[in-house]
């Protein structure tokens, strides 16, 4: 469903994202693990399209990104970090908003069902977006991919700033999606959420993919070892 | 796309208060501004109307005292007032040549300001020498006046830039660009999208509130087209506006920057262009001096004096129709003075001229390189909808030029042939009635503004390529 | 920390290529509109020099004429161009620049510059003035608009705030660095124009004082200004509120409140229009002595009364011709006539100098406009300085011709002609516009307004930056 070959970004003398091949397929959720500055948004910011890459190809559903971006985010939902709706609009009005720009016309009990499906309390749906936290809003973007029957979801650090058990309630909303085949990637600093989500594993570094693993093949304590190790590649050395 | 983006921008405007502000703004300024303008026009009715009256008034009393003339009756008024005499007449008792106001004269001052609506040329004055010029306080001048024109050449483009200068920059920078831009629509797009419904409501407004001013100012014997006018012209003003902030919200960046860049492009379109034009107007075809003008006019009307009798006798000679009937051969002050005046003229026609043609040359001008500002084409197009553009008071001015020139022959038949003025005289003086130049030139003006936006919203859609292949993000 | 943060707010804007390019342009406009001025100052001069010439010459060379006839020939009043003019155009281009001075009649200035220009001329000039009175307030806003908000928005400001940062020294950086260069461009404005004018030919009434008077009303203006700029960006919750409101000032200060002034005042306190006041003037002079008109009611009256003074009981008896004795006091009634119309309209004005004053409330545009012209011998006080002059000239040039028909010829005799050298001996018409300090005398009013500006825009940038 996602899959990249040799996906290179250059910014310049810097090269965010080196040569990076990685493919999740439909029902896989891979988390992407790395520092600050390996090369994770820019990875998603690739697939969507928002800065061209220098070189390799990125495609979704078979589908070349950069060629045809607006056909192949049909398939795609984004979070990003901090994700942004209208304040002026309400739950409801948002759904409906984004949905219907992208040809969805929706009744409004399917409106309700999708904001239930993706955990928001009932009597937030007719409340101004403004008013909403973080962990709310991310419920309104699940319902937005849930709306859309997404068939790919790309997350940055959808969980830094939640509290445990809204990041808890996330990770469960995630677990549904993939059992109804979505292939999904995430780019966190979580460790332990990584661990408790993912089915695949990737480590980045200076925007290679240094380390890939299969999530049920390691352990949480054997997981933040190699962590930190490839963190510190040159200090291990030396 | 469309429907939503309809539903919900109006949603959005509404709960932001937008449009109850823009309702209320558009309401106070164009409500002000008419009514200003409006009053000016209502005072120049009076003041035409008093003045007509008073001519009205001074003709009973020159009939009564003819009347008392022709039935030998002693009069107390100064032997050379009284109006048997027609050089009296022809002095003392000269018509209202007025420039009536048109219908649409609310809408812009223009040169209203400036300029006088009436006159009364007599036989005696110099044309050249009539003020044309009305007794106003420069400071009024300087400063300008706040009438509908101001409000929609000056004041709309800035509200169009409050209203739409940040479309797609505040969702960058509140971040919700990011998820809209995930979805499978064109941005472009849907930046165009938003902008036309910020167009269409801003048309709205200002349709309802622009046509509900009128309605309650008046306008006299419904002249609808001439509205439709003012409406086309400031729409397609308004979407030039809205083009240029589609092609910013495009390729500039964070919402200072658009704002500053609008910003920038008004000062250049509103305050630059028409004053270099108007500077490089005046170097390329300069006006020679009206002082030395005045030099010269002295200096000539010297001349004509020393040669005064030599002026009249061949005068005679030329217009023997003037004189057809004379047998007394009575020559007075007049008959001298009538005949070196026109000498006077005919030889200062080419200097009197010199201001004219140079005054074309500048406004012939500044008409093709108008369309290098949309600001000065449409206030030009206003002036000329409400004849108060500087072509409307040269045409006043030719006419009043042709109207005093028929008001001098009039009566030189009667001086040269030595004949009294009698009251059955009365009713052939020359009328005056003020005919407004034709063409407006509207059409062409809205067809001007909507070419230069639409070329513009297609410079927006033309340079897609380059932009794509960055990535909406990049910057 | 005022200099610190001064230097780093430079810096800043220097670094920004907007800025840099904004000033760029604004001094090339200053050059440009400083190069246009002084090639039309000098232009003007000359030709006003050429016409006062001119006219000189035609009325010595009248020839043998009878004074009264001269009278009726009449001779010109020219204005001058003042040096300061180059920087405020002031009303010049909307008042006549030459007055025909002539028997029974005081006219009006004519020929005003902008009643020969097209429509474009009414969008404004390209002028110093125009730069210095809206250009630069809205640099100072490019400038300023963003001061505080943009550290709200980068979260610098917290982090200043915790380093224990005074409010006040901080906000005075911030206002320097948008006060110096300000300072700078317009010090160099003023400075260049100084040295132009003084190296000018002719110059004559050129001072250094009134420039720098000029100077220090622009910087009070511009302080104004930075400080409001400063007041809202400490206030606004974003950068683009803090622009869209600084701009809204601007647009209220500069363009909406001197037109709305301009239709307040004309609707509250009208002029009549030029027909009306003829009309209104030939009424009063008809009430009163006319001097070609012996058979008048008030000719009789004169005559008698002129008869008792001289113990004669024939005008033909007096020493004097009383036919010219008559014109003279016929022309002193007509005076008096156009004095009260001409008081009338000074009266107007007068009522709406009042509205304009009263709006420099929201505007503190409108008082420095009127010093700027009033210092630069540009505004509509030295207008009337300079016509009342010409009727002062006016009234004592028919004085002197009707004395010498009186006193050189008998009752009667009006084809007396006076000796072709007479003329010679009238003296010339010069006039000296108002010094500078009755100019400041005059305009305290809008000193005082000025003033208030500054010490409450002052004070209220100290509050708001003290509980920023
Ligand atoms: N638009 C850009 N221009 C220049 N450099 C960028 C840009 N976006 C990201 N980078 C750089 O690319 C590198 C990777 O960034 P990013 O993908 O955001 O890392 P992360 O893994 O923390 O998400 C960083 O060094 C960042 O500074
Ligand atoms: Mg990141």
């Amino acid at each position: 469903m996602i899959s990249t070959k040799d996906l290179t970004k250059k910014f310049g003398d810097l090269t965010a994202v080196d040569h990076l091949s990685l493919s999740v397929k439909e029902g896989e959720l891979l988390c992407l693990l790395g520092a600050n500055g390996a090369g994770k948004s820019t990875t998603i910011n690739m697939l969507l399209n928002f800065v061209a890459p220098t070189s390799g190809s990125a495609t979704i559903n078979g589908l070349d990104a950069t060629r045809h971006p607006i056909k192949t985010k049909e398939f795609i939902t984004y979070i990003p970090e901090n994700l942004m709706l209208y304040p002026m609009l309400t739950a409801i009005e948002n759904l409906d908003y984004f949905s219907g720009i992208t040809g969805r016309q929706l009744a409004q009990s399917s409106l309700t069902g999708f904001l239930e499906e993706a955990g928001l309390q009932k009597d937030a749906f007719h409340k101004r977006i403004s008013t909403f936290s973080k962990g709310m809003r991310q419920k309104v973007g699940i319902a937005i991919a849930l709306a859309k029957d997404t068939k790919v979801l790309l997350l940055d650090e959808p969980t830094s700033g939640l509290d445990p058990k809204a990041s808890n309630e996330f990770g469960n909303l995630l677990q549904k999606l993939r059992g109804k085949g979505v292939a999904i990637l995430m780019a966190t600093h979580d460790l332990f959420r990584a661990k408790v989500v993912a089915t695949h594993i990737g480590i980045m570094k200076d925007g290679k993919l240094v380390q890939q693993f299969v999530a049920d093949d390691i352990s949480l304590p054997q997981l933040e070892k190699t962590y930190l190790e490839t963190m510190n590649y040159k200090e291990v050395l030396s | 796309m469309l429907r939503y983006n309809f539903i919900y921008e109006l949603r959005i405007l509404l709960r932001s208060r937008w449009i109850q502000l823009l309702s209320l703004l558009l309401l106070l300024l164009f409500g002000f501004s008419a009514f200003n303008g409006k009053e000016k026009v209502e005072k120049r009715k009076v003041d035409i109307a008093a003045a007509k009256q008073e001519v009205l008034d001074t003709d009973q009393s020159m009939l009564k005292l003819l009347d008392s003339v022709e039935r030998g009756m002693a009069v107390s008024a100064s032997p050379w007032t009284i109006p048997t005499s027609p050089m009296a007449v022809a002095n003392y008792y000269p018509r209202v040549v007025a420039m009536d106001p048109q219908p649409m004269a609310f809408v812009s001052t223009g040169q209203a300001d400036i300029f006088t609506h009436y006159v009364k040329p007599t036989a005696t004055g110099d044309d050249f020498a009539l003020n044309f010029t009305e007794m106003t306080s420069p400071v009024q001048l300087l400063f300008g006046s706040f009438d509908l024109a101001f409000v929609i050449v000056y004041l709309l483009p800035l509200l169009i830039i409050a209203f739409s200068y940040n479309v797609l920059s505040s969702e960058k920078e509140s971040g919700s660009l990011r998820l809209l831009a995930s979805q499978p629509i064109s941005i472009r797009k849907w930046v165009f999208q938003k902008l036309i419904l910020r167009f269409f409501w801003l048309s709205v407004l200002v349709v309802t509130t622009l046509v509900l001013v009128i309605l309650i100012v008046g306008i006299q014997p419904l002249e609808w087209s001439k509205v439709f006018g003012l409406l086309g012209l400031a729409l397609s003003y308004m979407l030039f506006w809205f083009s240029l902030a589609f092609l910013v919200n495009l390729y500039v960046g964070s919402s200072a920057k658009n704002a500053v860049s609008l910003l920038g492009l008004w000062v250049v379109f509103v305050l630059l262009v028409p004053s270099v034009l108007n500077q490089l107007a005046g170097t390329l075809y300069p006006m020679p001096s009206r002082t030395l003008m005045i030099n010269e006019m002295r200096e000539r009307k010297v001349e004509a004096t020393k040669r005064q009798d030599e002026i009249l006798d061949n005068f005679l000679r030329d217009h023997p129709e003037y004189a057809i009937n004379d047998s007394t051969q009575t020559r007075s002050f007049y008959h001298n003075y009538m005949a070196s005046q026109k000498v006077v003229k005919e030889e200062l026609a080419p200097i009197v001229n010199a201001y004219e043609t140079q005054l074309k040359k500048q406004q012939s001008w500044s008409r093709q390189l108008q369309w290098t500002s949309p600001a000065i084409v449409v206030q030009e197009s206003l002036n000329n909808l409400s004849g108060t553009s500087t072509a409307d008071y040269e045409n006043y001015r030719r006419q009043v030029i042709a109207f005093s020139e028929s008001w001098r022959e009039h009566f030189m038949s009667f001086l040269y042939n030595n004949t009294l003025f009698k009251s059955e005289d009365h009713t052939n003086l020359p009328q005056f009635q003020y005919h407004a130049l034709g063409q407006s030139g509207v059409p062409k003006a809205i067809l001007i503004l909507l070419a230069m936006a639409l070329v513009l919203l297609g410079l927006g859609f033309a340079v897609q390529g380059a932009t794509r292949q960055k990535g909406i993000l990049a910057d | 920390m005022i200099i610190k943060t001064f230097v780093k707010e430079t810096k800043e804007s220097w670094r920004d290529g907007r800025v840099r390019i904004a000033f760029l342009i604004v001094l090339l406009l200053l050059a440009m509109a400083v190069w246009v001025g002084v090639r039309q100052y000098q232009n003007v001069n000359e030709q006003y020099r050429t016409a006062k010439n001119t006219e000189r010459i035609l009325w010595d060379n009248q020839g043998e004429k009878n004074p009264h006839s001269a009278a009726h020939y009449g001779t010109y009043a020219f204005k001058p161009k003042y040096p300061l003019s180059l920087v405020d155009q002031g009303v010049d281009k909307y008042v006549g620049t030459s007055i025909f001075l002539e028997a029974h009649k005081r006219n009006e200035a004519q020929f005003s510059a902008a009643a020969d220009q097209t429509g474009l001329a009414r969008f404004g000039d390209l002028t110093p003035d125009f730069i210095l009175l809206f250009i630069i307030p809205l640099l100072i806003i490019l400038l300023g608009y963003n001061s505080f908000t943009k550290e709200r928005e980068m979260g610098t400001y917290t982090l200043l705030k915790s380093q224990g940062a005074s409010n006040w020294k901080w906000a005075m950086g911030k206002w320097m660095s948008l006060f110096i260069p300000i300072f700078a461009i317009t010090a160099l404005l003023f400075l260049i124009t100084g040295i132009l004018l003084s190296n000018l030919k002719d110059f004559g009434v050129f001072k250094w004082q009134s420039l720098l008077t000029m100077f220090v009303i622009y910087m009070g203006y511009y302080i104004i200004f930075i400080n409001i700029v400063l007041i809202i960006s400490s206030r606004a919750k974003k950068s683009g509120i803090a622009l869209v409101l600084s701009l809204s000032v601007w647009i209220l200060a500069c363009l909406a409140a001197p037109k709305a002034a301009s239709n307040i005042a004309e609707a509250k306190h009208p002029y009549p229009t030029r027909q009306e006041f003829a009309a209104n003037v030939l009424k009063d002079k008809k009430d009163g002595l006319d001097g070609h008109n012996p058979w008048s009611k008030e000719s009789k009256l004169l005559e008698q009364q002129v008869l008792a003074e001289h113990g004669v009981d024939s005008l033909h008896q007096l020493p004097f011709n009383f036919d010219a004795y008559r014109m003279q006091k016929g022309e002193e009634h007509e005076a008096e006539v156009y004095f009260k119309h001409y008081n009338y309209l000074k009266d107007q004005f007068a009522q709406q100098s009042k509205v304009y004053k009263g709006l420099a409330i929201i505007s503190p545009y409108l008082p420095t406009r009127f010093l700027s012209m009033a210092v630069a011998q540009t505004d509509y006080a030295t207008h009337w300085d300079f016509a009342d002059a010409a009727e002062d000239y006016r009234i004592a040039t028919q004085k002197f011709l009707n004395d010498h028909f009186a006193e050189n010829s008998n009752y009667g005799d009006w084809s007396y002609q006076a000796d072709a050298n007479f003329w010679v001996g009238l003296p010339s018409f010069e006039y000296d516009p108002p010094e500078l300090g009755e100019i400041l005398t005059d305009n305290t009013s809008s000193l005082w307004i000025l003033g208030a500006w500054l010490a409450l825009s002052f004070s209220i940038l100290l509050i708001t930056t003290k509980t920023i």
